[in-house]
């Protein structure tokens, strides 16, 4: 193919991807051994980049959990490029959607605004809200007349305007109250920016106010916006491909290490305030009938539909948690809400990675008893309770269910999550060990968690 | 085009095969029978799991109830969207005898469980009673004697195949037509129950026997329902041969629920379940080895069991063993990645073949080869049912649709181009003297609502032949009364067959 | 050939713990449980032929599976159902599944302290089944959703799973597992399983919140006698056949916090932002991750314009 004659040729010129040729057959015609093979390098990155973030959370570092977030989308003209396919623009919307998702489910009680530049303008689309469906309805929304703009010809388009997006961010995000941590996540698609003045400016009162701020590129490293994302503590990358970019979204969704240290040694002047935040507890109402219709549907839809919740300072009635009180400015949350943030604070700890040998003492996971098999080179441990698990319960613990079954099982260490997490909020990193636990940590943690549920 | 068919004029429809699954197979035989095959637990348990959902529910809740519970309460366990399907589900539990009305003191109406059903549920649930066959599992002695998975499977695909290349062929096949027949044909018995389940044919005047318009529908179905269907025909003949129709069945369904691979003896069967264990193997659903002992050993092999009660045992080892082949492309070629000659031969059924390589054969679907699968009576959704069935599993990756619906939509039009005739039989009168004549009968067969066709310049009238009586009375009251001619009626009322146009 | 098999997987999560109040009572209630949970979970295969099992025992010490037999265990001796002899009417599986429960969990009874993995050398040792405590059942459900994750990755392509675990439990609430109750819970909402909760004898609180985020059935049986049956009617059906019969009615559930210094549920309460505790009213210092808080500043007085008099 004529395509082919010059080996270097730039991404937008690629017609078709043979990713079928990545995957090549071994001597007997069999494929297994390279799937197997990508898996196993794909699982293993995985690993690494958990105990990469591991690590870090356990020098002490504390998490910004009441996290506000203003996402700034580029929809200039160079989001119409077709590095990402179909475009930019698409593949953006699609991730976007996604990472909405995720981010409202592992952040129940933060919020989410959305704001996009173009025509050397910024706009805000949606005000910071709590809940979720607001957000995808206005994105679809906006992506409609996005849509209709791009029907016509891209002029519509024009111009980003970073300092534009990011003074309005900053208008609003300065008005919310010190314990709250805020942080502005930018998408650029464009090399240039067109700002009425001085970008530094900009960059230097976000710093003052202690707005972190991200930054992932489309096009290639801009340095202003890696400059941005140094000076305000937040992180900068570069998207190769839509697996990448996507992969990079989905960094975001885990809370940052809340302002008191920066790597980059350029404190900010005030800090991410601890302070108590007030907030309501409201109890689900079931208004006085229920319809004989009621009894069979699905009990979720039936208590929404005839009951809520009504807050507990102005009586208002709302549907839904969490929500933010019009009437009265009271946050309401239940309390699995709160739940759900806390294995960000009590992480399990990483295991140990061993080659699998017999004298290990176990011929199977202990956790899905999967039997080890020849091909597997290597088992984990945990150091608490000293049980081995395979690669895929590694990964399922330490990504989604953040409880270890060994441990938990365990009349001696089920209290002590993840041993080793230390206190939370001394400044001194504490020194983690099996068992090595101090005292004090658990009867902290033992303490703490009988009186935080309900009776 | 006028198509004209030798079979029996009743009825000029293609007759489908019918294949019944255990229910439908179970409502015929008669109810002294069906309590009979209740007294073994596997019966028992094959009946329950052919149950619907919620009959299944139903059956437990009441298993190890001893009252009778009243119809209303059992009512009351489906919510009211739900009802029919309730009703449903009743009559099919009372049409398989699983239950039975009974009074409950008080004068409602309640339902229990047949005594002998429920024991025997129990039974086979918890325990207790007698172990299923005499024959229990020896210990595994010589292990090298023992017969591995792969190699059960590959004997059941084998034989199963013998048998139905024998019917693809027809006697005049036979050993020495076409490589790759390790074991020549089958057997007698194995060729009168194809002939008795109408699959097969004898062909009087040259004494072959050849396949049927059945047949071909039979060899287009996917395996497990083959099995079945074959199976359920020969247990309808197994009377007719000496057998005890409820010991093979029971042992049928007992053999359904070993574990594949595992080895059970043959100690103290009887004469007729030997038999029946022949002719299973012959098929290739068990696997037999004599050894120097006096006692053989079983291995069973479920991989090629049809029915639908071990159509999902089987399914995960069938997934491995019969991956599709057949890719269909846009330009009506067909590819058939197989080195079987049965497979090629199926594909030939409504192909063209075109080329042949050691691991390939290419195939064009013409229409005139699908003309001719669907004058055997074959009809297109089953050569389309086929290929879906055995499609490759790069097709799979771009579905759906799995086959190309430009070659899908033309064998439906093949198959419709067919369809242009509706055959009916009727009474053709012509020859009519006059026109007035020729009129009045006309508009008095309208007017019974008997005419099919009449055409004016021809002056021919055709009436069915159920409304062929009463006119012909009326024309002689007509011509006895006053007709002026003196020779009455002209000669011709012809019965026959007329065709008429779909337009 | 088209279309999908559904088949439905079933963990059983049985406690087994010795210090729980009725087996303290009577000792043959643990023998009478197991019966009905047997029986159960053979009529759970009843139902269609590619319906799966595991049943896992949570003991004080630890958290062990009863069936499918780990490869620990003898694969030679009774441990393939190929080898399983048929004594009587039963189906071979059911007496499979019988014969390994039984085993199992006489090992798990009998043999305590020795299951205790033995590497470390700091580890205490003792006699383990002396130990009272909770059960732990928040480990048990760990490992229940771990081979739910394993089973339903190694799937064949057409065939779908349904998977739900069921609890029977005779104790009480433990408040000292929140955090790992709450993970499990909400793992398996996002997993779409749904978690089911028989109890014998008290109220656990959390258990209940379980069911409520999950989605499943929580009953409370009044007699022991009747468990068998009280499993079947309830509990057997998949959730997608569960919406066509009819079932109890799910259970209310009280979702507001406890505060953390007087343990009374709240309405309002302040919430520290770092560690996410509860209080009722405000203090200074967070007793939990002793983090201080700013008190909030007040309000600048406004000078008040004193009036000059007019003199």
């Amino acid at each position: 193919m004529a395509d082919d004659e010059d080996g270097k040729e730039y991404r937008w010129e690629t017609g078709y991807e043979k990713t079928w040729e990545a995957i090549k057959e071994d001597d007997g015609g069999l494929l297994e051994a390279s799937v197997a093979e990508e898996v196993a390098a794909q699982r293993a990155k995985q690993r690494r980049l958990l105990a990469q973030r591991q690590h870090e959370l356990w020098g002490g570092v504390r998490l910004g959990m009441m996290r506000h977030l203003y996402v700034i989308v580029d929809f200039s003209d160079a989001m119409a490029d077709q590095d990402l396919k179909p475009t930019r623009y698409l593949c953006t919307m699609k991730l976007l959607e996604h990472f909405i998702e995720e981010f409202f489910d592992q952040n129940p009680i933060s919020q989410m605004g959305i704001i996009i530049t173009r025509n050397k303008r910024a706009e805000k689309i949606c005000e910071l809200s709590g809940n979720p469906r607001k957000h995808i309805k206005a994105r679809e929304i906006s992506g409609h007349v996005v849509q209709q703009l791009a029907k016509q010809a891209w002029n519509g388009g024009g111009e980003p305007s970073l300092q534009n997006a990011l003074e309005l961010a900053h208008s609003f995000l300065k008005l919310l109250p010190p314990h709250a941590s805020r942080e502005v996540l930018v998408l650029m698609g464009s090399l240039t920016t067109c700002d009425p003045g001085d970008i530094n400016t900009t960059i230097e009162s976000l710093r003052k106010v202690g707005i972190r701020s991200s930054v992932i590129g489309l096009a290639a490293e801009v340095h202003v916006c890696k400059r941005l994302a140094r000076v305000t503590g937040g992180d900068f990358s570069v998207a190769l491909d839509d697996t990448h970019f996507r992969e990079l979204l989905l960094q975001q969704v885990l809370p940052p290490p809340a302002a008191t240290t920066t790597s980059s040694g350029v404190a900010p002047p005030t800090t991410v305030d601890a302070s108590l935040v007030k907030m309501g507890f409201p109890q689900h109402h079931v208004s006085g009938h229920l319809d004989a219709k009621d009894d069979s549907e699905d009990t979720i839809a039936a208590r929404n539909s005839s009951g809520g919740y009504f807050c507990p300072q102005c009586c208002s009635k709302y549907c839904e948690l969490p929500v933010e009180c019009r009437a009265c400015g009271l946050a309401l949350v239940s309390a699995p809400h709160l739940a759900r943030s806390y294995h960000h604070l009590f992480p399990v700890a990483p295991f140990t990675e061993l080659p699998f040998s017999k004298d290990l003492g176990a011929v199977s996971c202990h956790a899905c008893l999967y039997h080890f098999k020849n091909t597997d080179k290597m088992c984990y441990r945990c150091e608490t309770c000293h049980q081995i698990f395979c690669l895929e319960c590694d990964l399922f613990i330490h990504d989604v269910m953040h409880v270890c079954p060994g441990c938990s099982s365990n009349q001696r260490t089920y209290g002590i999550a993840g041993s080793g997490s230390g206190e939370i909020g001394t400044s001194t990193p504490s020194s983690f060990g099996p068992l090595g636990a101090s005292l004090a940590s658990v009867n902290y943690f033992g303490g703490w968690c009988s009186f935080i549920y309900l009776i | 085009m006028a198509e004209s068919s030798k079979t029996v004029p009743s009825g000029l429809q293609v007759k489908k095969l019918q294949c019944k699954n255990l229910h439908d197979y179970l409502k015929t035989l008669p109810p002294g029978v069906l309590d009979k095959l209740y007294n073994h637990p596997a019966a028992c348990l094959a009946v329950y799991r052919e149950l619907p959902e919620i009959a299944r529910h139903y059956v437990i809740r009441i298993l190890f109830v001893e009252q009778p519970v009243p119809q209303a309460v059992v009512a009351s366990w489906v919510t009211q969207t739900y009802s029919k399907e309730h009703l449903g589900v009743v009559q099919i539990l009372s049409e398989l005898r699983v239950w039975q009305e009974a009074a409950i003191p008080g004068g409602l109406p309640g339902w229990i469980l047949n005594p002998v059903f429920k024991k025997n549920t129990k039974i086979a649930l918890l325990g207790g009673g007698k172990p299923w066959s005499r024959w229990g599992p020896k210990r595994p002695e010589a292990d090298a004697k023992a017969k591995d998975i792969p190699y059960l499977d590959a004997y059941a695909a084998e034989r199963w195949e013998c048998v139905l290349h024998y019917m693809v062929m027809g006697s005049h096949g036979g050993p020495s037509s076409g490589g790759g027949l390790p074991q020549g044909g089958i057997s007698a018995d194995a060729v009168r129950i194809l002939l008795h389940a109408g699959l097969m044919k004898r062909d009087d005047e040259e004494g072959v026997i050849c396949i049927t318009r059945e047949g071909f529908q039979f060899l287009l179905m996917d395996t497990p329902s083959q099995v079945w269907h074959f199976m359920l025909q020969y247990l309808g003949a197994a009377e007719a041969r000496g057998q005890d129709l409820v010991e093979c069945l029971t042992f049928l369904l007992q053999l359904s629920f070993s574990t594949l691979g595992k080895d059970y003896s043959t100690e103290g069967m009887s004469e007729g379940l030997l038999v029946f264990l022949q002719h299973l193997r012959e098929f290739g659903l068990v696997y037999q080895r004599k050894n120097t002992e006096l006692a053989q050993r079983l291995a069973l092999n479920i991989a090629s069991s049809g029915g639908n009660l071990v159509k999902s045992h089987t399914f995960g080892t069938k997934d491995e063993a019969q991956l599709g082949y057949i890719v269909v492309e846009t330009n009506y070629r067909v590819y058939a990645y197989t080195n079987s000659n049965l497979q090629v031969a199926l594909v030939g059924l409504f192909c063209e073949m075109m080329y042949r390589f050691p691991n390939l054969a290419v195939g064009v679907l013409t229409r005139e080869s699908v003309r001719q699968a669907l004058r055997s009576g074959i009809s297109a959704n089953q050569i389309i049912g086929f290929l879906e069935q055995h499609a490759h599993p790069q097709l799979h990756r771009n579905a759906p649709p799995l086959l190309p619906p430009t070659v899908v939509d033309q064998i439906r039009l093949w198959e419709l181009e067919r369809d242009r005739f509706r055959f009916e039989e009727g009474v053709l009168y012509s020859q009519f003297l006059s026109v007035a004549d020729f009129e009045t009968l006309r508009d008095h067969a309208r007017d019974l609502g008997v005419l099919v066709w009449q055409s004016t310049p021809k002056r021919t009238v055709v009436v069915t032949k159920a409304g062929h009586e009463e006119v012909r009375r009326f024309w002689k009251r007509h011509s006895k009364g006053g007709a002026v001619g003196g020779s009455g009626v002209g000669s011709g009322s012809n019965s026959g067959m007329i065709g008429v146009v779909n337009l | 050939m088209g279309d999908e098999i559904e088949s439905s997987l079933l963990v059983i999560v049985i406690d087994t713990n010795p210090s729980q109040r009725i087996v303290r009572e009577g000792s043959q209630i643990l023998t009478q449980c197991l019966d009905s949970v047997i029986a159960f979970a053979n009529s759970h295969l009843m139902m269609k032929c590619s319906n799966k099992l595991a049943i896992i025992a949570c003991h004080n010490h630890a958290s062990k599976f009863l069936y499918p037999p780990s490869s620990d265990d003898e694969i030679g001796e009774d441990g393939d159902v190929r080898n399983a002899q048929q004594i009587d009417g039963q189906y071979e599986v059911f007496t499979h599944v019988e014969r390994t429960v039984r085993r199992n969990i006489q090992r798990l009874i009998a043999f305590g302290d020795q299951e205790l993995p033995d590497i470390h050398e700091n580890r205490i040792t003792g006699a383990v089944n002396s130990l009272g405590g909770d059960s732990l059942l928040a480990g048990a459900l760990a490992m229940a959703l771990c081979y739910i994750h394993r089973i339903e990755k190694d799937i064949p392509p057409s065939t779908k799973v349904n998977s739900r675990i069921l609890v029977v439990t005779a104790s009480g609430d433990s408040a000292s597992q929140y955090m790992n109750y709450m993970n499990v819970f909400f793992t398996a909402q996002k997993r779409n399983i749904v978690i089911d909760v028989c109890s014998l004898d008290q109220e656990p609180g959390l258990l209940q919140q379980g069911c409520d985020i999950t989605g499943g059935l929580y009953l409370r049986i009044p007699q022991i006698q009747g468990l068998l049956q009280y499993l079947l009617w309830v509990f057997l059906s998949d959730p997608p056949i569960r919406k066509k019969l009819v079932l109890p009615p799910p259970v209310k559930v009280d979702y507001r916090a406890a505060c953390f210094c007087h343990r009374e549920l709240i309405d309002i309460g302040y919430v520290c932002s770092v560690c996410l505790s509860i209080f009722c009213k405000f203090s200074p210092i967070c007793t939990t991750c002793h983090t201080v808080f700013k008190t909030p500043a007040p309000l600048p007085l406004k000078v008040k314009k004193k009036r000059i008099k007019l003199s």
